[in-house]
């Protein structure tokens, strides 16, 4: 595979393949024409890439030449994401530094905010103690070796994990970040003892401060490493036999795509690789459709992923957690909760109202599934109120609405004594309200103000609640893409090539401008390093600087841009004033009479792909060539018929007043009653909510 | 189908039930934030580390509408009326305080600083938001305010009776200044004000928004609902636990910090038909050292409704929750109800043996409960670094919980929400290393389920001297085991452990100097057992002898399980031959032996 083709602008055939949980999307693009073909086939977790090649063969054969014609092939992977979340990753062994074996186990020892301190269980971690082994050594936190490294002991602890079918090894020694040499030499020793070992260093994955998370980091990474590493190479292969030269691109939990080697070496860096493709999409569409300011909400079967892009640009966050353990990698910052389609309804022995978190996923599924479900959904009060038709994916699929009418009598109706259609309603308010609580954190939360913003519903579910959200915000517009189901395999086609770098370097005033000046120039040879990796033009090369900086004794930092290319009292002070300003966006206050802390410094290297051209809707063309029927759907405590058209038959510039249901094969959207929806050039929906 | 009402939804109920979950789920929310906006900002370790704080939002009768899920305040509201009544009141104002004796315990140490402000709706008070945090130095005896040399509230810290810090939304600048200029450390104390002010105006602005949203009256009837919803849930729960009867429970703190002791709280829990009284009047007099808890009458009621209310998320611990208990009895003069000026600061110790003995109580009562859990730990050390500066490093390390009818205790944390320290961050504060922290090992509780285990934290001085403060308490009380579960283990600090050198420092004292390479080795409690630890299945016992919680010996001296030659696997018939002896359960409790009461 010849990863340097990685960023040649003139490849002209792209394929995107996003690997979800129950489907893997395929898009192929062709990049002069702005055509696109979109695939859906079965995802195979056992062999990914089984679903994967069948993807690619289906698109080629649509579009009508050979796979070979590939340019580049851009991959969305949920392994990574699964290993974690099912606690499924390779037994791996830690070295840590003596007196700390239980760094994992006591964590930050305390018991979650919500949580019942009666009823809370410790999750357990990814490696038990038995399997982390204490070395003598010790570094002071200015990087001082204050006990030299016991070569003896991290030998023993290689055998001994060995003998115990353990090859993937995690080293995490206290102050790493502030000289490695010791997990630098322990890499060494370790492949002497077992030259095949997987090996992963806390300095290179997360140089930062704070042990658990450092720890944690790395055990995660090195936990995903065979699983995600055979992945990869499977792929690499699949495409080598099908004589697919094009490199293979894999997105990352910070937005952007990297090649496959560089993969193997950080798979944790893939842990929310899916996801982090549809907000690219997301912002893709936004700023197309003319908005740079927009949060995208992705509403799947069982949750739904909620993120803010500003000014075209998402926000990453250094505090992500997985499932139940932080990963404090760079991760685009995505407030996800646990409701989707498939989530039940249900009436607590108390008399509430519940929504989720239980979801009946893609198996029963929904009651109208007819899949055996009986709990009544959030799809089952869409089928119940007629937002959604009773057949979906063109037919291919029929919904029972008996089923689903039963459902939310048994189950919401009758419990609370109220109609089928109140209690329908009741469901989908509450759902919204809980998706609009998420939406606020990324927003409000973060010193934003929503009503600002244009929201992007997608996901198969998204264009359902689209508008009811946005009106609950506040929000004027409603941006629905055009194939909002397979929106991520979009942001894959889109993305750009991307690395983040960061080191701690703690500094008060008077800051040591040499020091810091140096730890950014160590940075930003990593990131060259990188690029000349990926052989990426010269001139398409980015990088910018960051500096993570807090009040003297605050617990927390905040990212701000570094202020200008040099660092001396004046760019200093200017970027210190940039935090204050921050932190009065996102707390209301600042405090101009404190110290302000130097504690992490980070570079972001970035590389534009080649931007693929849209493809522009014809305009012209009547609304009656669109609609397909009308159909009863309750709205404002009445049944009216509404308008239901087929979206591939709308032409630009067309203007529908709501009530109406949009059918297409990825999704089914709505307008409410009295919105105006116009189809932009692209075939966007852009909905006016009044 | 038509709209059936249920014959219990009161006519008069103006928030529907899908709006109630949904203004439940904004309240939540809006705590959330204002929590997260506290967490960020805050300076104090016991804030930002330890988030030693929390808020609430409260009806315009002062009742709570929701709080935080732990049971650590009182009754906060009212004392501001005392001193200006509510028709005084205006949108703009703040209320602070932190006087104990003064709120009647709704505070129950000075450092805890309230923040309060009324929120009004079209001109009519709607709720009030509050923040409530543990601030690092308030002044008083010792740096930190309290140790557990103080034998007079005025020896912990400045008192601040409920004033109004601002008026028409412009703060009284001159309050603070008065208040910072007590501190030993003045800029965290400025930052922890502004953080603690922040959040409750934040809560005003997002009470302010659902109003307009769903309006004035369904947000008061939503108020009312959720507090009702709470009280029925928590008196059934309560009636099933509890048949009419007389129920007695008793446990007691080692020391109160100055030599004295044990301190024994004991509970009556009375139910007679509709009436349920729980009455703490028989406890010891009050100490002279600061474990004396000013107890608010909401305070056991939160804790016995958290029990009550068990694990479903849409109730709410409010005050509603509090209601099913008609009476608390306490005692003035008690440790419980101390008088007017005993020392307070340490009050944490007998809070959380409290809390215990709450579930000590459900036990005693024939229901299923947990065993006991140890008390959080905390430690200060007080000096001076190289550049002349001084510090003030606050600790809190965490415990074992007790083990539970259905799992074992929660091994090695502190309290909800609170966070350690990382040693790296201590290390790059204070003139201090880590040289070790871990698991405590053997220190839960033997039993089917394991109590939760403590910790072990090693401290080496790097400043020419400093002075530490200790907290330890369960060392000879430790937390009591439950049917057939045995008690945790206890906890110590010793300096230089294992050397010439070593000393072992009394657990609960201050004014311990430690020099340059002093080690200081503090080793926390577990929580109690469940169950008889012959019944815990072999490999479990195992795995926390690999994992390095049970030592070999315990596993067999303990768990009766015997392991094969390489000390990996069990071995089976050793197992069943050693286990065929078992102790006899005597007593529901245990604690050194089986007995059904532990005085």
């Amino acid at each position: 595979m010849d990863a340097s083709r990685a960023a040649r602008p003139d490849l002209r055939y792209a394929v995107a393949i996003d690997t979800g949980g129950t489907f893997t999307d395929v898009t192929l693009l062709d990049r002069e024409t702005g055509a696109s073909w979109t695939a859906k086939t079965l995802t195979t977790p056992d062999n990914p890439s089984q679903g994967f090649m069948t993807g690619i063969e289906q698109i080629t054969a649509q579009a009508g030449f050979p796979a070979a014609a590939l340019g580049q092939v851009f991959h969305g992977t949920t392994v990574a994401t699964n290993l974690i979340l099912e606690g499924k990753g390779a037994p791996a062994g830690l070295l840590t530094t003596a007196g700390f074996r239980h760094v994992l186990e006591i964590g930050r020892q305390d018991i979650p905010r919500r949580a019942n301190l009666f009823a809370w269980i410790k999750p357990t971690r990814p490696v038990p103690a038995d399997r982390i082994f204490e070395i003598p050594e010790r570094m002071a936190a200015d990087g001082s070796a204050l006990v030299s490294l016991d070569e003896n002991a991290v030998r023993e602890a290689v055998r001994t994990l060995r003998q115990r079918g353990i090859e993937a090894f995690a080293v995490c020694y206290l102050h790493s970040f502030a000289n490695p040499a010791h997990e630098q030499r322990t890499r060494e020793l370790i492949l002497e003892e077992y030259p095949q070992a997987l090996v992963s260093l806390s300095s290179d994955v997360l140089p930062l401060v704070r042990e658990y998370e450092r720890s944690m980091a790395t055990v995660l990474n090195v936990y995903v490493m065979p699983a995600v590493s055979r992945c990869v190479e499977r792929l690499e292969q699949r495409l080598a036999e099908a004589d697919i030269q094009a490199p293979l691109l894999i997105m990352k939990s910070n937005g952007g795509v990297t090649s496959a080697p560089e993969v193997r070496k950080a798979p944790a860096h893939t842990a929310l690789s899916g996801p982090a493709a549809g907000v690219v999409g997301a912002g893709f569409i936004g700023a197309a459709a003319g908005f740079q300011d927009v949060i995208g909400i992705d509403i799947g079967g069982t949750s739904a992923d909620i993120s803010m892009i500003k000014g075209g640009n998402f926000t990453l966050s250094e505090s992500g957690q997985i499932g139940e353990w932080p990963l404090a990698l760079p991760m685009i910052d995505i407030n996800t909760v646990g409701t989707g389609g498939g989530s039940i309804a249900a009436v607590t022995a108390n008399g509430a109202l519940t929504v989720g978190p239980r979801s009946a996923g893609a198996r029963p599924g929904p009651a109208c599934y007819g899949l055996g479900g009986e709990q009544a959904t959030v799809t089952d009060a869409h089928l119940t109120l007629g937002r959604l038709p009773p057949s979906l994916l063109g037919g291919a699929m029929t919904l029972d609405i008996d089923a689903a009418r039963k459902a939310v009598e048994t189950h919401v109706a009758k419990p609370l004594g109220l109609s089928i259609e109140a209690a329908a309603e009741g469901i989908l308010s509450i759902s919204n309200n809980d998706m609009v609580g998420a939406i606020r954190v990324v927003s409000i939360e973060r010193g934003e103000d929503p009503r600002q913003f244009a929201l992007i519903p997608f996901g198969g579910a998204g264009p359902l609640h689209g508008s009811d959200m946005a009106r609950l915000l506040g929000m004027k517009t409603v941006i629905i893409p055009p194939s909002p189901g397979v929106l991520s395999a979009l942001g894959l086609l889109v993305s750009t090539l991307r690395a983040d770098y960061a080191q701690t370097c703690v500094e008060t005033p008077a800051y040591d401008y040499t020091r810091i000046a140096g730890v950014f120039a160590a940075l930003e040879q990593q990131a060259a390093d990188w690029f000349t990796r990926e052989n990426a033009p010269p001139d398409a090369r980015r990088q910018s600087r960051q500096a993570s900086l807090r009040y003297r004794n605050q617990g927390f930092e905040l990212t701000v841009p570094w202020a200008g290319d040099t660092v001396d009292a004046a760019a200093t002070e200017a970027t210190v004033e940039r935090f204050h300003d921050l932190h009065e966006q996102l707390y209301t206050f600042a405090q101009r009479d404190t110290v302000v802390e130097i504690v992490n410094l980070r570079v972001a290297a970035a590389c534009e792909l080649a931007r693929p051209k849209l493809i522009e809707w014809e305009s012209g063309g009547s609304l009656v060539e669109a609609e397909v029927g009308r159909h009863d759907v309750w709205f404002d405590d009445a049944w009216r018929k509404v308008p239901v058209y087929e979206r591939a038959k709308l032409a630009a510039g067309v203007e529908i007043v709501g009530p109406a249901v949009f059918m297409q094969l990825d999704a089914t959207s709505i307008i409410l009653p009295n919105e105006r929806a116009v189809t932009d050039r692209y075939g966007n929906l852009i909905v006016s909510t009044g | 189908m038509n709209i059936m009402l249920k014959p219990d939804v009161k006519a008069d109920s103006i928030c529907d039930p899908v709006t109630l979950e949904i203004i439940r789920g904004a309240l939540r929310s809006s705590q959330k934030e204002m929590e997260a906006l506290i967490e960020r900002t805050a300076m104090s370790g016991f804030i930002r580390e330890k988030k030693d704080f929390f808020v609430a939002l409260f009806d315009p009768a002062g009742d709570l509408v929701i709080g935080a899920y732990r049971p650590t305040f009182g009754d906060p509201v009212r004392p501001v009326f005392e001193h200006y009544p509510v028709e005084t009141m205006r949108p703009g104002d703040l209320y602070w305080y932190n006087d104990c004796y003064g709120s009647k315990g709704s505070v129950s140490h000075s450092p805890d600083q309230v923040f309060l402000a009324p929120i009004y709706v079209d001109g009519e008070l709607l709720a009030f938001a509050q923040s409530w945090a543990h601030f690092a130095d308030i002044g008083g005896m010792r740096p930190g305010s309290i140790s557990p040399d103080c034998t007079d509230i005025f020896q912990e810290g400045v008192i601040i009776p409920p004033v109004r810090l601002a008026r028409d939304g412009v703060i009284n600048e001159d309050f603070l200044r008065i208040f910072i200029r007590n501190s030993r450390f003045p800029e965290m104390l400025r930052g922890d004000t502004r953080a603690c002010i922040a959040a409750v105006r934040l809560g005003e602005k997002r009470v302010i928004e659902l109003a307009e949203r769903f309006s004035a009256p369904v947000m008061r009837d939503a108020f009312k609902q959720l507090g009702d919803r709470s009280e029925q849930a928590a008196r059934k729960r309560l009636k099933e636990t509890f048949p009419p009867g007389t129920y007695r429970f008793a446990d007691a703190l080692d020391h109160d910090g100055q030599g004295n002791g044990p301190y024994w709280m004991r509970m009556e829990l009375r139910v007679e038909g509709d009436k349920v009284t729980l009455d703490f009047g028989d406890s010891d007099d009050q100490a002279p050292g600061p474990i004396n808890y000013l107890v608010n009458p909401a305070v056991p009621r939160a804790m016995m409704s958290m029990y009550l209310l068990g694990q479903d998320p849409t109730l709410l611990l409010n005050w509603g929750a509090g209601r099913a208990i008609d009476e608390i009895v306490l005692r003035e003069g008690s440790l419980l109800q101390p008088k007017w000026p005993a020392p307070l600061g340490q009050r944490g110790l007998t809070m959380m043996r409290l809390l215990s003995s709450c579930m000590g109580l459900v036990n005693a009562a024939g229901g299923e409960s947990t065993a006991a859990n140890c008390a959080y730990v905390i430690y200060f050390a007080r000096g001076v670094d190289s550049n002349g500066n001084s510090f003030l490093m606050s600790d809190g390390l965490g415990v074992g919980y007790g083990a539970r009818p259905y799992a074992d205790g929660i091994d090695s944390v502190y309290y909800v929400a609170q966070e350690n320290f990382p040693a790296e961050m201590l290390e790059l504060a204070y003139p201090v290393r880590i040289r070790a922290y871990g698991v405590h090992k053997d220190s839960g509780g033997p039993g089917r389920y394991r109590g939760g285990a403590g910790v072990v934290r090693e401290v080496e001085v790097l400043a020419e001297e400093a002075t530490f403060s200790i907290r330890i308490d369960g060392v000879k009380m430790p937390a009591w085991g439950v049917k057939g579960g045995r008690n945790g283990g206890s906890g110590r600090a010793v300096v230089n452990a294992g050397t010439e050198r070593e000393r072992l420092l009394e657990p609960f004292s201050d004014g311990n100097i430690l020099k340059r390479g002093d080690v200081l080795r503090l080793e926390t409690g577990g929580g109690g057992g469940w169950g008889h630890p012959f019944d815990r299945e072999p490999e479990r016992v195992l795995a926390d002898m690999l994992n390095g919680y049970v030592s070999a010996e315990a596993a067999a001296a303990d768990y009766g399980v015997a392991l094969t030659g390489d000390g990996r696997g069990v071995d089976t018939t050793a197992t069943e031959r050693q286990r065929a002896d078992r102790q006899p359960v005597t007593g529901l409790f245990h604690r050194g032996t089986y007995r059904d009461v532990l005085e």
